[in-house]
């Protein structure tokens, strides 16, 4: 069974070596002459003014939110489309109450206007 | 695997289809006639009833394939839930208005529990089971939180559900269990095959077993599984525990019957020791602790968690004559329930919740009706007779002696005389204190009529109880 | 065999160390990718046991979609790391107790599974072509359809308790109009006044 996975492994050894490789040469070849002050954040050009961690708005949580209801309504449509030549008519039907119920949900968060930022 | 089945569930179609437009109708109403939508979802549960009562089964009914079923438990399960759903939106209304909290949110939360209710009123798998119970608490901890301004609501939602979700983590580890062990999540094949093969009724169905008594009692509200419980009645805006008081009560009923004795009925020496622990210590705890509260809504808790002890103890029994005694018990608490925070949310008004039992001093003086409506409730959770909480506790009792058990009736008389102390605290602030504020109770003549029959109910019930004793006796055979 | 076991443990002793991580760490956004680590081992060992569709899932969902809500949610906190820490050493031992006695208990089992010798049977691998993802399909839509119904209203249930908890309305706020901008017409804004010219005086 593992050796399905061969091309996968071999696959991301090439895009970890890449993308070691490019770190490694910009770090070798560049001349980076680093000191304290390089490194401290700064906002163009002052100091910082305030700690890069402040609060969030709550509305990016439910954007978030949102995504995720839709993301597991597209993650119950991959078996489904794998099987569709076996669930028939039946599983045709019982996708369409599913996506139904969901339309309703999404033309509900529409026109509250959920789904606009302001 | 038939389009049949379907039609078969028509109850949970038709009340899902309606919810749908309920929803899409409430998006185009404006604030200030967001009372359509009350109306809107008065009908839909009318409905809902109606077709509960067109397609009652004559027999026991089990489709798509094996996770719904249909009988005549369910059937006055779901026709109760749907009456004290209604009970709740009615009483909920003046207030939502009167206290800036007017949004269709609240009905469509309440429709969507309801709808996890009748799921698990109807669930003959432990997957249906648990889905329903999903559904119904995600609309719960909404509705909890649904004042969002509110720092104590918001509080108490977030206890409500941390410990929900540490409960329902709980019940699914036990569902796993139970699943490994007997290799089917249907209750009936569960059945058969823990009778099949004895040697199965071993450490590791006990192990699944512990985690599902622990998922039910949290949802009963259970000592020790009932800490949420009356900072949730606090916290939560008063139609929402109302909502909460009622209702629900009946789905958990739903839950433990067809786990415990539809599913795991052979296992009933193993989990009856374990139902009558909690049991004996939510009687204990709830009827103690309420003395102490000051809070109304504090100390309806609290007694609820009393109440749950007699039901617990009525199932404990694990006879036929003990789930009808459960399901009398249960059915008739309710009425009481709603009816007594019916009253609460009725003496709020703008602005002013009430809260503290001395709220209700010279209730008499200003309404004296309301003060009679709210003196027969009380009469009936103490179980006075002849109120109806009265036949309920004594058909408990007589269950649990019947399976032999006369300590434990013993138990039972001498909390119920606990309980009728702090019972009968909120009568005598009624009618024999002073009330600082002489306004008379104002209500619409539509929820002044349900509720004065709600609570005449508890009487009139009282003095009538064979037929739904029989009918207890009968869905239960 | 022998291989599939050690790379079993190895992935397993990742995700626990991963997972006790995610609770000892001191900074929330480490435990949020502590987590992330923890749920991409499990898929992992999913995907030893040939449930690969439920593998991706975790993957897409957890990793791709409820990490970055709790990021957010973390973000959203500005929680005192300090404060929440003592909480911790204080409730420690007790919750350090309850684990021992669930690690006691599930030994007790595994325990008494030997004894009873296996019943189960081990764990055999399934067929060459064996699609984990249409097994699990051909019966979630037609045996188990009632359960999926009702996920889609757990669904539903979710976008509106989200919406109804966390959606706020700010009044007043100026906002763009952007369709009507670009519906905007020349006539709408100047109007063109024909005037005789006047005569120099």
């Amino acid at each position: 069974m593992l050796q399905e996975y061969l091309p996968i492994l071999i696959f991301l050894a090439i895009a970890a070596g890449i993308g070691m490789l490019l770190l490694a040469l910009g770090f070798l070849i560049g001349r980076g002459q680093k000191d304290a002050e390089k490194l401290s954040p700064y906002e163009c050009g002052f100091e910082a003014f305030d700690d890069s961690r402040m609060k969030f708005d709550v509305r990016y949580y439910l954007v978030a939110i949102l995504f995720i209801i839709f993301d597991l309504e597209i993650a119950f449509l991959f078996p489904w489309a794998v099987s569709l030549d076996t669930v028939g008519k039946f599983g045709l039907i019982s996708m369409g109450l599913f996506l139904a119920i969901l339309v309703v949900g999404f033309i509900y968060e529409w026109k509250k206007g959920a789904l606009e930022w302001d | 695997m038939n389009l049949m089945d379907f039609l078969a569930a028509a109850p949970e179609m038709t009340l899902l289809g309606l919810i749908c437009v309920v929803m899409i109708a409430d998006l185009f109403i404006e604030d200030e006639r967001r009372v359509h939508t009350f109306w809107l979802s008065m009908i839909s549960l009318a409905i809902t009833a109606a077709v509960l009562q067109a397609t009652s089964p004559d027999t026991r009914v089990v489709i798509f394939d094996g996770s719904y079923v249909s009988d005549s438990l369910s059937q006055v399960l779901k026709l109760g839930a749907v009456l004290f759903v209604a009970l709740a939106f009615l009483y909920a209304r003046d207030y939502l208005r009167a206290n800036d909290l007017n949004k269709g949110e609240f009905y469509l939360l309440g429709l969507f529990g309801l709808l996890g209710m009748m799921i698990m009123m109807s669930a003959n798998s432990l997957l249906t089971m648990y889905l329903g119970l999903e559904t119904l608490s995600l609309s719960l901890y909404a509705l909890v939180a649904f004042d969002r301004n509110n720092v104590t609501s918001a509080e108490s939602a977030m206890k409500f559900f941390v410990l929900g979700a540490i409960a329902s983590g709980a019940l699914l580890y036990g569902i796993s269990w139970i699943y490994g062990v007997t290799g089917s999540i249907q209750f009936h094949e569960i059945y058969a095959a823990i009778s099949a093969d004895p040697s199965l009724n071993n450490l590791p169905l006990w192990f699944g077993l512990a985690f599902l008594i622990v998922g039910i009692a949290f949802k009963f509200g259970g000592v020790p599984f009932h800490m949420w419980l009356p900072d949730v009645y606090q916290g939560a805006r008063t139609p929402v525990t109302l909502y909460l008081a009622s209702a629900p009560k009946l789905a958990a009923l739903a839950l433990t019957l067809r786990i415990l004795v539809d599913g795991l009925g052979g296992l009933h020496e193993t989990w009856g020791t374990m139902i009558m622990v909690v049991a004996v210590l939510s009687l204990l705890v709830g009827n103690l602790v309420a003395i102490a509260q000051t809070n109304i809504k504090r100390m309806l808790g609290y007694s609820t968690i009393g109440h749950v002890g007699f039901i617990l103890l009525a199932i404990f029994c694990g006879t036929a004559e003990g789930n009808a005694a459960a399901l009398f018990y249960t059915l008739t608490y309710v009425v009481a329930a709603a009816g007594a925070f019916g009253v609460i949310v009725l003496m709020s008004r703008s602005g002013y919740d009430v809260e503290l039992l001395t709220d209700f001093n010279g209730l008499n003086a200003r309404s004296p009706w309301f003060a009679l409506m709210m003196m027969f409730l009380m009469f009936s959770m103490a179980g006075v007779p002849p109120f109806i909480g009265f036949f309920a506790k004594l058909n408990v009792i007589s269950a649990v002696l019947a399976a032999g058990f006369p300590g434990l009736a013993v138990l039972m008389v001498l909390v119920t005389v606990i309980g009728a102390f702090y019972y009968l605290k909120v009568i005598w602030f009624m009618y024999f204190e002073e009330a600082e504020d002489k306004a008379v109770l104002q209500a619409s003549t539509d929820t002044r009529l349900v509720l004065s029959l709600n609570s005449v109910a508890v009487l009139a019930l009282g003095i009538v109880p064979g037929w739904l004793l029989a009918l207890c006796i009968d869905v239960l055979s | 065999m022998l291989f599939h076991s050690i790379l079993f443990y190895v992935f397993a002793a990742i995700m626990f160390g991963a997972a006790l991580g995610v609770v000892f760490s001191r900074n929330p956004v480490h435990s949020v990718m502590l987590l992330v680590l923890t749920f991409f081992n499990a898929a992992v060992l999913w995907l030893m046991a040939e449930a690969e569709f439920l593998a991706i899932v975790l993957v897409l969902v957890y990793v791709g979609a409820v990490m970055v809500l709790f990021l957010f949610v973390v973000m959203m906190l500005d929680v005192n790391v300090e404060a929440a820490k003592r909480g911790l050493t204080r409730y420690a031992p007790f919750g350090i107790a309850i684990a021992l006695l669930m690690v006691v208990e599930l030994m007790q089992l595994i325990w008494l599974r030997s004894q009873v010798g296996d019943t189960v049977g081990g764990f055999v691998p399934n067929p060459e072509g064996y699609s984990n993802t249409k097994a699990l399909g051909s019966v979630l839509y037609t045996e188990h359809v009632y359960a999926f119904e009702i996920a889609a209203v757990i669904l539903l249930l979710a976008i509106i308790a989200a919406i109804t908890l966390t959606m706020r309305k700010r009044p007043g706020l100026k906002v763009q109009n952007i369709a009507k901008q670009v519906g905007v017409r020349a006539k709408d804004r100047i109007r063109v006044v024909k005037m005789d010219a006047e005569k120099k005086s």
